[in-house]
């Protein structure tokens, strides 16, 4: 009862507060005017009555004030007086006001737009319902499971190839649907794979497109709704279902103009007739983090749209292929439904015909949160994001110690007003209160103007994302209310952190000589003495994390040059590349051959090009692809080794003009003539049986693998046998080899493969047989001029197929180094931006030295100091800040860096060249911001400030 | 009542208050001399005492308040019990009963 009165009397005392004013005053008057009526009723004169009834009231005003403190809502009506007060004392100091303001809006505004980067790549929920339900199944064995074939397409993290007790999260088909039945602890589970390059056809020109494989519950488990037409479902994942596949809705904009007559209409994927059924809402792209697709098929229609023999057998329980998401049913935990899908899988893995796995290998699943598990593109960015959120923190730790600088000489100037309030009996509490206020009233100003900053700053970041053509961005990067939630915080407790400080140390004051007039009370004696008052400190931390960035951006600065100057073994320059899948469009292997050496024959004839060839990848793309390999008659307990696997056409060298070193390169005729399969097993490495030799492929190594298996002895004609093909990134595989026995004719020069940073590894380069290629094109002139008369000569010899990735190597390279250029130009933004405020700091820190020590110098002239004496007086106090900031920064800089190491490339973390660098660079800038109080000081006219008061 | 004993007592001007209230509708004066007229001058109450508790109960619900006028046609704020006052007024005369009682026990044993 007492509490619905009391929140009654709240909002009342509140909302009606002008009327409870009149009220009291109302009240305390008439008491008055009753008091002096008594006493006239007692024989008082009307006068005396009066004055009699006022002194005993005590004073309207103090009567009043007593009410109003023990008022509900007491609280709230000092909070606006204070804040009025606040906004009262920063419109008298706008010069101060505006600074500290701006200086603010760029610390808060910064963090603000590293922490939207990290909620949209980092921590925004997946854009599904009830994410948190979601699981991803991840297997774990002592042993990898003998699956014949294994894909993962980047969705979450795994273990290296040959890493001990490996981990993954690719099952297979019927794995899945045994999961699938599984309904105890799920209430749903879904499968998916992808993207895999369809050719789309029948909607204007051939394209290339990409389609992400689903189970038929994928959408119904996620509770992704239809912008138009329907969804796909559990009837379209059986074999006998229609060929139907759903649109992505951003894919539906572009490719079909947003019309709604693309519902029904059929297109040919891979020459495979569809119908679009649907068009997904425009907030799903993918579950995935930062991957995309543009549509979505099931898992029995797939087969049909003829992929090229590796993906035939999808189906097989020895190919692992899927990953699998489920939803938890409520009540379930993690460890009943692990342990419940554990068995399943260990039962399947172990029985069967041939068991992939033998019990000691103890096959397990663990179950993890989807919002973790899926990885997607996620780690790519998390290193580069954590380094960055870092130093916007650094850059906010020195606005706040800038800003509190400033507070603390302006709360010196305001010294007899606060000294005032405290001899009229404020409690010193309360004037503390009012003080931190202000500060936090600044900080939420700036945090306002912050919020602009940050718009404007991921807007540019995005623009630099954006600018590698070769780079797709797909996090969505809308606001969000937890960036503004992120934002007030900060706002608030930068306020009460920079604002404490100065609050407690200015109300520490003596009142006595405060109040008295004397301008000689204004030297505030502490700081004084050359030692370090509570500014100079501050001074110092700024100039200290000044150096701390500064040193990270060189470091980084000094790596991304180390991998610019990197010479990756070929000739970059002037090379055109793109790629072509006529699997796609129902070429065979042997038609795909004569395809590609009729383009290249073409391709090197026109003027301003100077040659062509083909190659399984190109280099320096990112794509890779490797296998195991034995040596004949070199037999050794570590085989089979890993090596690099690339597959080339035969004048691939000489187009990217990389030496030959020894031996020779296959040429177009063992490359045409090995068009057979093999059918013989691979021989047996003891004893060559003599009825069934089969003819050695032709291949070439590179001097890494000669270094590292052939130290001893000449490697031509050495013959190597091949194991296990592992898959490459994107999920296709070059044309399997035909023969697992090849002969080493060739040596050649080492070259970088996938990206720069990964050293050279032995490589073997294979004679390549079908499958998509990488044509590289080297031309006279600038790349980009031969793009039209390609296409033509590629239109002429087929119509239908389309042409995909058109680069230059240079881009690719600049692409490769894309995120180096980006964090080494965001750091060496924040660290000039950490220069820029100590250089405000130091310069408004002496400044107001001078300013205040006017008096003091112009005493020294008077007594005939020279120019110079006056100068070094104030020159030595920057020396001072600067070298206890630098030495600071420099030892919180080795420590620090070390969390940068992963970064780097060929400098370490403790480098001394760039710390010195560093350190010079600041102590040249400190020096400078010395230079115009220093020159102040030196001008003060001595009469005018021995008159002055 | 001097002003260095109205901390221990504010809940003794509470009840005086209450008990004044009783039997009529007063204004602020009115309660101050009636606190004075029952305790026979022990208790002076002050106005700067005297406001904040009124306003005090009016907020915890014990008291209602009214314009009215006074004797002389002034205009004058009237204050009245309500029933959840009256509960009050009985609960905090026991409570101070027992412990007046108990005080006077252990002042004469000792």
């Amino acid at each position: 009862m007492g509490l619905l009165t009391r929140l009654a009397s709240l909002s009342r005392n509140l909302i009606a507060r002008k009327r409870v004013e009149r009220e009291l005053d109302d009240e305390v008057r008439s008491y008055e005017q009753l008091l002096a009526d008594e006493k006239i009723r007692n024989g008082m004169s009307a006068l005396e009555a009066r004055r009699q009834a006022r002194i005993e009231l005590g004073g309207i005003e103090q009567v009043k004030e007593q009410v109003r403190d023990i008022r509900a809502g007491a609280w709230f009506g000092s909070l606006l007086q204070d804040l009025r007060y606040a906004s009262r004392m920063l419109r008298k100091g706008p010069a101060f006001t505006v600074t500290a303001v701006l200086t603010l809006a760029l610390g808060i505004g910064a963090n603000t737009a590293i922490f939207t980067l990290l909620n949209a790549i980092m921590l925004r929920a997946l854009p599904v319902r009830d994410p948190q339900q979601l699981v991803l199944l991840q297997w774990h064995a002592h042993k990898a499971p003998a699956f014949d074939e294994y894909s993962s397409f980047n969705d979450c993290a795994t273990s290296g190839p040959g890493e001990e007790n490996p981990w993954g999260c690719s099952f297979s088909s019927p794995m899945f649907d045994t999961i699938h039945q599984q309904t105890s602890v799920f209430d749903g589970t879904l499968a998916f794979a992808g993207p895999l390059p369809l050719n789309v056809s029948g909607n204007g020109s051939a394209s290339m497109a990409t389609g992400e494989i689903v189970s038929g519950d994928y959408f119904n488990v996620l509770g992704v709704r239809a912008a138009l037409g329907r969804m796909i479902g559990p009837a379209d994942d059986v074999v006998t279902a229609a060929s139907v596949v759903v649109l992505r809705y951003g894919y539906w904009q572009e490719a079909f103009g947003g019309s709604p007559s693309a519902i029904g209409r059929t297109v040919r994927l891979n020459g495979v007739p569809f119908t679009i059924v649907g068009v997904a809402e425009p907030g799903f792209i993918s579950l995935t983090p930062g991957k995309t697709q543009d549509m979505w098929l099931t898992r029995s229609i797939f087969p049909r749209v003829g992929f090229r023999e590796g993906w035939s057998r999808v189906g097989d329980a020895g190919n692992a292929w899927l990953a699998v998401v489920a939803r938890l049913k409520p009540g379930i935990s993690a460890t009943q439904a692990q342990a419940a899908v554990g068995l399943l899988f260990r039962n399947e893995l172990g029985h069967g015909s041939t068991p992939l796995v033998d019990p000691t290998s103890d096959p397990s699943i663990v179950l993890l949160p989807a919002q973790s598990g899926l990885t997607g593109d996620r780690r790519e960015y998390e290193n580069p994001l954590h380094a960055l959120m870092i130093a916007v923190c650094i850059i906010l730790l020195a606005t706040c110690a800038n800003v509190a600088g400033l507070l603390l000489a302006r709360s010196t100037s305001r010294r007899r007003e606060i000294a005032v309030r405290l001899a009229l009996g404020g409690p010193r509490m309360r004037v503390v209160r009012q003080l931190l206020t202000e500060s936090i009233l600044l900080s939420v100003l700036g945090g306002l103007v912050g919020v602009l900053v940050a718009f404007w700053g991921v807007h540019a970041i995005t623009m630099l994302v954006s600018s590698d053509s070769l780079q797709r961005f797909n996090f969505a990067m809308t606001p969000d209310a937890s960036v503004l939630t992120f934002t007030a915080a900060v706002s608030i407790v930068c306020g009460i952190l920079f604002g404490l400080t100065p609050a407690l140390v200015g109300t520490r004051i003596d009142l006595a000589p405060t109040l008295k007039e004397n301008a000689a009370c204004d030297d505030n004696p502490s700081a004084r003495t050359p030692g370090f008052s509570l500014s100079s400190a501050l001074v110092v931390v700024q100039i200290a994390l000044a150096v701390v960035i500064l040193t990270g951006a060189g470091l980084l600065i000094r790596t991304l040059q180390n991998l610019k100057n990197i010479n990756p073994g070929f000739d970059s320059r002037n090379i055109l590349l793109f790629s072509l899948d006529p699997a796609l469009t129902g070429y065979e292997t042997a038609r795909i051959q004569n395809l590609y050496r009729e383009l290249q024959s073409q391709f090197a004839a026109l003027p301003g090009v100077i040659s062509a060839s083909y190659s399984s990848s190109a280099l320096l793309a990112g794509d890779l692809s490797n296998g195991k390999i034995t040596i004949e008659g070199q037999p050794d307990p570590r085989e089979p080794y890993d090596v690099d696997q690339l597959s080339i056409a035969s004048n691939f060298f000489d187009t990217m003009r990389i030496p030959i070193v020894a031996g020779r390169v296959f040429d177009a005729a063992e490359v045409a003539g090995n068009s057979r399969p093999a059918a013989s097993p691979p021989p047996d490495t003891a004893k060559p049986s003599p009825f069934s030799t089969p003819t050695p492929l032709p291949v070439v190594i590179n001097d890494a693998f000669v270094r590292r298996y052939f130290s001893k002895r000449n490697p031509l004609g050495m013959h190597l046998n091949r194991g296990n093909t592992t898959q490459s990134k994107t999920g296709t595989t070059d044309g399997k080899p035909r023969s697992r026995y090849w002969e080493i004719v060739g040596v050649v020069a080492d070259t970088k493969y996938n990206e720069l940073r990964r050293e050279i590894r032995p490589t073997v380069y294979l004679p390549i047989n079908g499958g998509g290629a990488n044509f590289e094109v080297r031309t006279a002139v600038d790349p980009a001029l031969m793009i039209p008369e390609i296409r033509a000569i590629i239109a002429r010899a087929d119509s239908n197929l389309p042409i995909s990735r058109i680069r230059t190597e240079s881009q690719e390279i600049s692409h490769d180094l894309f995120q180096e250029r980006l964090i080494a130009r965001l750091s060496s933004f924040f660290g000039l931006l950490a220069l820029l405020l100590a250089c405000i700091g130091v310069y408004g820190l002496l400044s107001y030295d001078v300013a205040r020590r006017s008096r003091e110098f112009g005493i020294r002239r008077a007594l005939g100091a020279d120019v110079s004496a006056v100068l070094s007086l104030v020159i030595r106090r920057g020396i001072v800040l600067s070298v206890t900031g630098t030495m600071i920064g420099g030892a919180t800089a080795i420590a620090g860096t070390r969390y940068l190491e992963s970064l780097l490339y060929g400098v370490h973390a403790g480098d001394s060249s760039t710390l010195a660098a560093v350190v010079a660079l600041l102590t040249i800038v400190v020096l400078a911001a010395c230079y115009i109080p220093a020159r102040r000081a030196t001008r003060v006219d001595p009469m005018v400030a021995l008159r002055h008061q | 009542m001097t002003q260095n004993q109205t901390n221990l007592l504010q809940g003794t001007l509470d009840m005086m208050i209450l008990k004044s209230l009783a039997l009529a509708e007063m204004h602020g004066l009115g309660i101050a001399r009636r606190i004075e007229q029952i305790t026979k001058g022990t208790f002076q109450v002050k106005p700067g005492s005297l406001f904040p508790a009124l306003h005090r109960m009016e907020e915890e619900g014990w008291l209602t308040s009214a314009w009215g006028e006074s004797e002389n046609n002034r205009r004058a704020k009237y204050y009245k019990l309500t029933s959840a006052g009256r509960r009050q007024l009985e609960s905090e005369t026991k409570r101070w009963g027992r412990i007046s009682l108990a005080i006077a026990r252990a002042l004469e044993t000792s």
